[in-house]
């Protein structure tokens, strides 16, 4: 039995090294993940505090003099202990809770610097940013904001109910068909941040995760005007052929790629697949390699997407269409 | 309240030991070699009438509640006798020749189908083709998931009675390209087979059943030969053909078919109708059911790998995507590509995208795109 012992302290180590992280509620980086940290610590305080004050008593019960347990039990220290301090504490806790979640609901309502619609799909993140002229700019499982500005978030679903959440920067808000439903960004620190579908939404739903990447305000606004532009074109032979298989393979049927004849709506927008830092799921990191390795058997690394696997391509016909997509930056 | 738990013991016991009695006796009936296995002894004229007693309310039995197709359909019955000529005239025999005398001397012996097929109905017989009959040597369809080849074969088998020797031989015997000497093209000697159901250089298909090939991508076509032989894409049928072929007939097929002018279907066949459905599913598909363009695949521009689909009938069309849906052609590359997207494909969306392509060619539907 003596061995089993550290495991807890292993465990807790563990958990503890989550919290600092890119995905925690506790790592905020930004005002109103700050302020859910600070409830959230608050609530953990007065839980310890309220428990503390319980075992006292239990300890009193089980061990005290007479004469304490007597006070321990009698009418007025269950009247005070037992429903008036829950009473004021629940509802002090509340009072706050309400004021802090309503103030940043209330902040919904400023103007944002910047407007993006995203949807949840089964099992995957349609993104469009609202560029400068009004136009949408597609894009797709990453999300990539100003640092110090203001970003307003659409979300809605196309087919079941998911939920949005990137614990460093907001609370999680269901994503709903036919309901659009509102959340605000502002982080304060560069860098990459994970969030997750937070409602179970079928199969691969545990895959449905994706990164947040918070860009000073310059680099943003160049990063943007350059996913406004239509698809490079290829430079190399082997680009060249890749494009010419993608089209011919009817990868237009669900992608587009902005500046070709690829239109299609169903599936990711691929304009500038190579810009973002994964393909498929946020763990599998962007290459042509990974490209080539999701084109011809997706349903191993993202069981029942909608994508089939085209097994049929040769394996070199099978790289130029990976090393076509791999340099759209 | 004891007696009768007691003799109800003593019963059970009996039968026990009755039938332990039973199974050594038919054992030691089999280990002594006492009974004649030779298919020349034949049985009993009481075994036999059991044993056909037997098998028709066995067949009965099973055979109820089938839907069936119209019978006598052109197309149905043209498809069924090439296969025939192939797959049963060698134990049944056919109007042109006799069965096999090796066949003959099975036991039972193959009955001839020239007479009237009476008394099974067509039911009745659509399960005998598909099931097969144990300890007849009828064997199963092998693919048995295509009920509709089978129901081909009974249409033909119908007919058969009615047909004298000149019809059944234009409709079943293999024919092939008669263009030979010096012009001859590779691959045309091996296309006797193929050109029975699929015509040739002067021919489309009889069958608005069997697709045309004619003008077809060679390596869709090498990659589909190749497909049956292994038995990865299911047809009976095209099963039975294509495993006589090595790769380099199979090249050569391809690459014959894919030489010949295409010649188009009879215009009774082309019931071409642009349903604004059928266009706007070829040409746009619908992204809220998640159903991409066809046009996107089938366009012109498509890859070597992947069929055209100008000149196809709708019947043909139809069928092939009825397969996908049913997930009845699955284990193939292509048919992984394909059989997800035919899944979200409904009845209605169907016969309208057969009968949009039936007669629009790729290159008009790629020209309808928004």
């Amino acid at each position: 039995m003596k061995s089993a012992r550290p495991w807890p302290i292993v465990a807790g180590a563990i958990g503890l090294a989550g919290c600092s992280d890119n995905q925690s509620v506790l790592n905020p980086k930004s005002g109103p993940a700050a302020e859910l940290a600070q409830l959230s610590w608050l609530l953990f305080a007065m839980g310890a505090f309220v428990l503390l004050v319980v075992l006292v008593a239990v300890f009193i019960a089980l061990r005290g003099s007479d004469r304490t347990r007597a006070v321990v039990a009698s009418p007025r220290a269950v009247v005070w202990g037992g429903i008036a301090f829950p009473i004021v504490v629940l509802t002090a806790l509340l009072i706050y809770g309400v004021w802090l979640t309503g103030a940043s609901q209330l902040r919904l309502k400023e103007r944002a610097d910047l407007r993006v619609s995203i949807v949840g799909e089964q099992w995957w993140w349609r993104i469009a940013y609202e560029g400068p002229d009004g136009k949408a700019i597609s894009s797709a499982n990453e999300l990539r904001i100003p640092v110090g500005r203001a970003t307003l978030l659409e979300l809605t679903a196309a087919d079941v109910i998911h939920s949005f959440w990137v614990p460093s920067l907001a609370g999680k808000i269901d994503m709903i068909p036919g309901r659009t439903t509102h959340l605000r960004l502002e982080p304060n620190t560069a860098g990459i941040y994970r969030g997750q579908c937070a409602e179970y939404c079928g199969g691969p739903h545990a895959l449905m995760a994706f990164e947040v990447v918070a860009m000073e305000p310059n680099a943003f606004d160049e990063w943007l005007s350059t996913q406004a532009t239509p698809a490079r074109q290829p430079g190399t032979p082997t680009t060249t052929r890749g494009q010419k298989l993608f089209l011919a393979l009817g990868c237009g049927g669900c992608h587009t790629v902005r500046g070709t004849e690829a239109a299609g709506t169903i599936g990711p927008d691929l304009t500038h697949l190579a810009s973002r830092r994964s393909v498929g799921i946020d763990t599998n990191a962007l290459s042509a390699a990974s490209i080539a390795a999701f084109i011809r058997d997706g349903q191993h690394i993202k069981p029942g997407n909608l994508m089939p696997p085209y097994r049929l391509l040769e394996t070199e016909e099978l790289s130029a269409v990976s090393a076509y997509l791999a340099a759209l930056e | 309240m004891q007696a009768p738990a007691r003799s109800i013991r003593r019963t059970v016991y009996r039968v026990l030991i009755t039938l332990i009695w039973l199974g050594s006796g038919a054992f030691l009936v089999a280990w002594s070699g006492v009974y004649n296995v030779a298919a020349s002894s034949g049985h009993w004229g009481v075994v036999d009438a059991f044993l056909r007693f037997g098998m028709r309310h066995s067949v009965s039995l099973r055979a109820g509640g089938i839907d069936e197709p119209d019978l006598s359909s052109r197309d149905l019955i043209a498809l069924g006798a090439g296969h025939f000529e192939r797959g049963c005239a060698f134990c049944h025999g056919s109007p042109d020749k006799p069965g096999s005398p090796v066949a003959a001397a099975m036991l039972p012996a193959p009955p001839s189908l020239a007479t009237p097929l009476h008394p099974w109905t067509d039911q009745e017989l659509f399960w005998i083709v598909r099931h097969g009959i144990k300890y007849t040597g009828m064997p199963a369809w092998p693919a048995r998931e295509r009920a509709d080849e089978v129901w081909a074969m009974v249409a033909f088998l119908r007919k058969l009675s009615d047909i004298d020797v000149v019809e059944y031989r234009a409709l079943a015997v293999p024919k092939g390209d008669t263009q030979k000497g010096p012009s001859e093209v590779p691959g045309a000697a091996l296309v006797r087979n193929c050109a029975t159901c699929h015509g040739d250089r002067e021919a489309g298909p009889e069958s608005a059943l069997v697709p045309r090939l004619h003008g077809q991508r060679e390596r869709f076509l090498a990659n589909a030969l190749d497909q049956y032989a292994k038995g990865t894409r299911p047809s009976g049928i095209m099963q039975t053909v294509a495993l006589g072929l090595n790769g380099r007939d199979m090249q050569l097929i391809a690459k014959y078919y894919a030489g010949l002018p295409s010649i188009p279907a009879p215009p009774s066949v082309n019931k071409h109708e642009t349903s604004e459905l059928g266009r706007k599913l070829a040409t746009e598909g619908d992204p809220a059911r998640r159903i991409p363009a066809c046009i996107s695949c089938h366009g012109p521009q498509m890859h070597e790998t992947f069929p055209t689909l100008d000149g196809q009938s709708a019947a043909y069309l139809a069928g092939q995507l009825r397969l996908w849906k049913a997930g009845h052609n699955t284990a193939t590359d292509s048919a992984a590509i394909m059989a997800p997207i035919a899944v979200r494909l409904n009845e209605r969306d169907i016969e309208a995208l057969a009968r949009y392509f039936s007669g629009a060619s790729a290159q008009e539907a790629a020209e309808m795109r928004p």
